[in-house]
Parts: structure tokens; C-alpha cells; sequence
């Protein structure tokens, strides 16, 4: 029997093609189910649930809104990374430096707690940055600078010969990269650019240190009230793991729809 | 011949890459539907020279004159080059887009022409290099003969008043060239003006106007084909040509 007639043979016995099955997730799942059956068949969690809920809304407002706007910074940034001009590149090379070199954490208290004061003081109060607002300019920020050198990354992976066709063809620079060079390079850098989202979600909790009422701050004053610290932060934990887990999948899909294009 | 202002003009062009000389002094006029190729050893500035021509690269010092526009002085590079089609060594076609998006693009963009309006013109060519029935094929999925003539229909596509070649059929198999070269064949008919680095002797012999002789950046020599297969003038031209004629 040749290997393809086995095959044949085997998909008629066993109609699922069990290898493109994503066992992990059928594991996961299980547990999920499992886990959240007990979840949501005891008093205590349903209590957590219900406070926390609403942090849940701000964690993905904040992280759905900086994500794209460090998308596009990351982008603008990325062109200056691999332009010609020097002013352009030392702009953006120093921003991505910098931005790279500070924590996360360190920037959100900056803007929390020295930039939005100082420009409060400086214009009489008229621009008055909300916690909210500010907390995302400054993720967007910092992960704007990682894009930006995922993108300088994929447009550099594109091959010289393909800008040269673009321009002998008569297309300007930025003709070129738009039409013939980032769809390809945004192909390549989708992984990255799916890693940074997910990471993101999870960075996002970084912004209940300015007092911000997302997921983990809300989990935080659940325990604080009621000293209930493993049912708290369980909650928090397991919460966290649905919304990345579903990112994650929106991400596969995104990626292969993308690959058999 | 009558006498006719050249469509290109090199004068006196020079390009280095650091302290390497690609292309030294070199003046060449070439008229209107004149084949010249360019020929001599690896590394010699045979692409160099060409890549100079539309700008790819940005000579030293001198000037290069296309079409009444001095390259190095225009201030809009992209229309002098929307004039000069250019077709490379490993066709460079746009992997993300298929054959008929290949061609379609740069008429848009460039040219300005409405979807259906370079459709119509990309069918056209991709019949005239004889694969239309190609046009909805991607890049990975063609042939390297089929590929380098989806770049030609593409760079055809723009109407170019000059076709520059760099090495077309070098990376090609032995069983794809013909198919290559016999499209080069008609346009040299047509009477496009064409600028051709290659080494395909048969080639030269049926379409060349004149050959040009490239070694270490220097132009040695410019003859007719039939002087070239007869007898170079320069010892070094005969040298080479005693290698590559085996």
C-alpha cells in the first residue's frame, strides 16, 4: 500500500485530521472548563467576578487603544529607522533607545506623576491629561518603540531588489514602500506584531500604580477589603489567561489567513 | 546613417564603491533604437554602468544625459525613469502580487491609468512575451523564464522609450533562454532602443548594433558585432572573448 492510499484509507476510518488538532488548546480547554466550572459554581468567585468585571473593561480599552496607536508610531518610526536622511534616523534612533531603556513601570508614573502634573501647572490647568489618557500615551510610547524595530526588521528583511524594480519602474520612495514594500514585511513581522498585543494586555496592569481601576487594581482592593487573597488574585490570574488566550487566537488566525493569501 | 541626437549620453561618468572603481571615465552616445551590448569580465562595471543610467546608482562625477534630461540634475528622477524600463538578473517581480498585478501597478501609480485601461495593457503584454494565460499565476508559482518575462511585460507595460537588461538570462536554466531571448529578439525589431549587459553571443550576433567592451570600469573598446567575432582591435577584448567562445 502506498503511503497516500494509506492515507486515504485512514482519512475514511477517521474522517478528523487528528494531527491538526491543536492539542494544547483541547488541554487547556479541559482545564479551563474544569476551573471555570468550579469558578462559577461557588459563591466566593462569583462575588470577585462581579467587582472585578469592570477593571476588565478599562485593562482592554487601554490595551486595545495604545496597541494601535503604538502601531502607527511604531510605523512612522520604523521609516525613519531605515531612511536616508541622518536627522530623521538619529530622531528616531534616540527615541527608540530611550524609549527601550526605561521600564514600562517607570514610564507610567512618569506620566502619571510628573509629565501631566507639569503640563497642568505649565498651561493654568487648561490641558489637564486624565489618568486614563495619560496611562495609554505612555504605553503607546513605549511599545511604539519596540514596533518601530519590528517594523525597521521586516522592511529590511525585504530584499534590495525589490525597491529597485519599484523605482526603475518610476514609483517615488514612499510609493514604493507603501504599495511594494511593507505588504510584504507586515507579512513577515504579523508574529512579532501578535506577541507585542498580547504582551501589552499583560503590561496593562502596570497602570493600576497610578491608581487606574483595571483588572489587577480592582482584584487588589478586592483583597484589601476583604482579605480574600487567593480567591482575589485567582480571579485576576484566570481572567488575564481568558483574554490573552483569546488574543492568541485571533492572532493564529490573523497570521494564517495572511499566509495562504 | 543619418545623423540623430542620441537618446543617451554618457559623458566622461565615473563611480566608485569606496576605493573600488566601478566605472572610469566612460563617454558613450547611444541613438535612438540602437542595440548596444555590453560585454567583459566579472566585476569589470558592466552593471555599474548600466545601474548609472537610470539612477540605481548616482555617479561620481561627469554627466549622463536620458532623453534630453541630465540624470543627475532633474529634479524628478521618477518621470526619467518611467521612460527607461529596466529588467534584472533575478527578475525582481513582486511576490505578493500576481503576474497581471505585477504589471498593473506602476501603470497605476506612475502613469496614472485607470484599472481597466492597465489591465487591458498587461494582458497585451503578457501575450506578447507568450505567457497570457499566466497572468493570474504568482511569482513562486512561475518558471525563472516565465518570471523574467512577466518582468519584461512589466517594464514594457510603462512604455518606455529604453529597455536596459542586466544579465536577463544568467540566472536562467539553459532550457529557459531562448524563450527570453527570443522576446529580446523582437523588441531589438521593433526597433527599441536597448542597452544589454550580457554574455549570450548568439544574441549579439543577431541583434547587436554595437559592442561594447567594459574591463576594470574602462570602456576598451565599442565595434560592431562583426568586427568583434572578426577581429578586436585590443588584445584584451580578444583575450576575453578567446575565454568565453572556449
Amino acid at each position: 500500500m502506498t503511503a497516500e492510499a494509506r492515507e486515504a484509507t485512514r482519512d475514511k476510518i477517521l474522517p478528523i485530521a487528528w494531527e491538526d488538532i491543536p492539542w494544547w488548546a483541547v488541554i487547556l480547554a479541559i482545564v479551563g472548563i474544569t476551573v471555570g466550572w468550579s469558578v462559577l459554581t461557588s459563591e466566593e468567585y462569583l462575588k470577585v467576578m462581579r467587582f472585578v468585571l469592570v477593571g476588565v473593561k478599562l485593562t482592554l480599552q487601554a490595551t486595545v487603544i495604545s496597541y494601535l496607536i503604538g502601531l502607527i508610531v511604531g510605523l512612522i518610526f520604523g521609516l525613519m529607522r531605515v531612511s536616508d536622511n541622518p536627522i530623521l534616523y538619529a530622531v528616531s534612533t534616540l527615541y527608540v533607545e530611550v524609549m527601550r531603556g526605561i521600564p514600562l513601570l517607570v514610564i507610567i508614573l512618569y506620566m502619571g506623576f510628573v509629565l501631566t502634573p507639569m503640563l497642568r501647572d505649565a498651561t493654568d490647568g487648561k490641558i489637564d491629561i486624565q489618568g486614563i489618557p495619560a496611562a495609554i500615551i505612555g504605553m503607546a510610547a513605549c511599545y511604539g518603540a519596540y514596533m518601530a524595530e519590528v517594523y525597521r526588521g521586516g522592511i529590511e528583511s525585504i530584499e534590495r531588489g525589490q525597491m529597485e524594480a519599484a523605482r526603475s519602474l518610476g514609483m517615488s520612495y514612499m510609493q514604493a514602500m507603501r504599495n511594494v514594500i511593507l505588504p510584504q514585511a507586515i507579512r513577515r513581522i504579523l508574529p512579532p506584531l501578535g506577541n507585542n498585543f498580547i504582551s501589552m494586555l499583560k503590561d496593562s496592569s502596570l497602570v493600576s500604580v497610578i491608581a487606574l481601576s483595571d483588572l489587577l487594581q480592582m482584584g487588589r482592593l478586592y483583597v484589601s477589603r476583604t482579605f480574600r487573597a487567593f480567591e482575589g488574585y485567582n480571579t485576576v490570574a484566570l481572567l488575564y489567561l481568558i483574554m490573552t488566550l483569546f488574543l492568541s487566537l485571533i492572532v493564529r488566525t490573523v497570521e494564517r489567513k495572511a499566509a495562504i493569501e | 546613417m543619418n545623423k540623430t541626437t542620441p537618446i543617451i549620453q554618457i559623458e566622461h561618468a565615473y563611480k566608485s564603491f569606496g576605493h573600488i572603481k566601478a566605472v572610469v571615465d566612460v563617454s558613450m552616445n547611444i541613438d535612438p533604437a540602437e542595440v548596444v551590448v555590453i560585454i567583459g569580465p566579472s566585476g569589470g562595471g558592466k552593471s555599474t554602468l548600466l545601474r548609472c543610467i537610470n539612477k540605481l546608482e548616482t555617479i561620481d562625477k561627469g554627466q549622463i544625459i536620458v532623453d534630453g534630461y541630465s540624470i543627475t540634475e532633474t529634479k524628478n528622477i521618477n518621470n526619467v525613469r518611467a521612460e527607461i524600463g529596466m529588467v534584472f538578473q533575478l527578475f525582481n517581480l513582486f511576490p505578493h502580487l500576481t503576474a497581471l498585478e505585477n504589471i498593473v501597478l506602476a501603470q497605476k501609480i506612475v502613469r496614472k491609468r485607470k484599472k481597466k485601461e492597465a489591465e487591458e495593457i498587461a494582458h497585451k503584454q503578457l501575450n506578447k512575451v507568450g505567457i497570457g494565460e499566466k497572468w493570474d499565476s504568482y511569482p513562486s508559482q512561475l518558471s525563472g523564464g516565465q518570471q523574467q518575462r512577466v518582468a519584461i511585460a512589466r517594464a514594457l507595460a510603462m512604455d518606455p522609450k529604453i529597455m536596459l537588461f542586466d544579465e536577463p538570462t544568467s540566472a536562467l536554466d539553459p532550457e529557459m533562454i531562448k524563450g527570453v531571448l527570443d522576446v529580446m529578439l523582437q523588441l531589438a525589431d521593433e526597433g527599441m532602443t536597448m542597452v544589454v549587459v550580457s554574455h549570450e553571443m548568439g544574441f549579439v550576433r543577431a541583434a547587436a548594433d554595437r559592442v561594447a567592451f567594459l574591463d576594470h570600469g574602462a570602456l576598451v573598446e565599442v565595434t560592431t558585432p562583426e568586427k568583434l567575432f572578426a577581429s578586436p582591435e585590443k588584445d584584451r577584448t580578444q583575450k576575453f572573448l578567446s575565454q568565453i567562445l572556449h
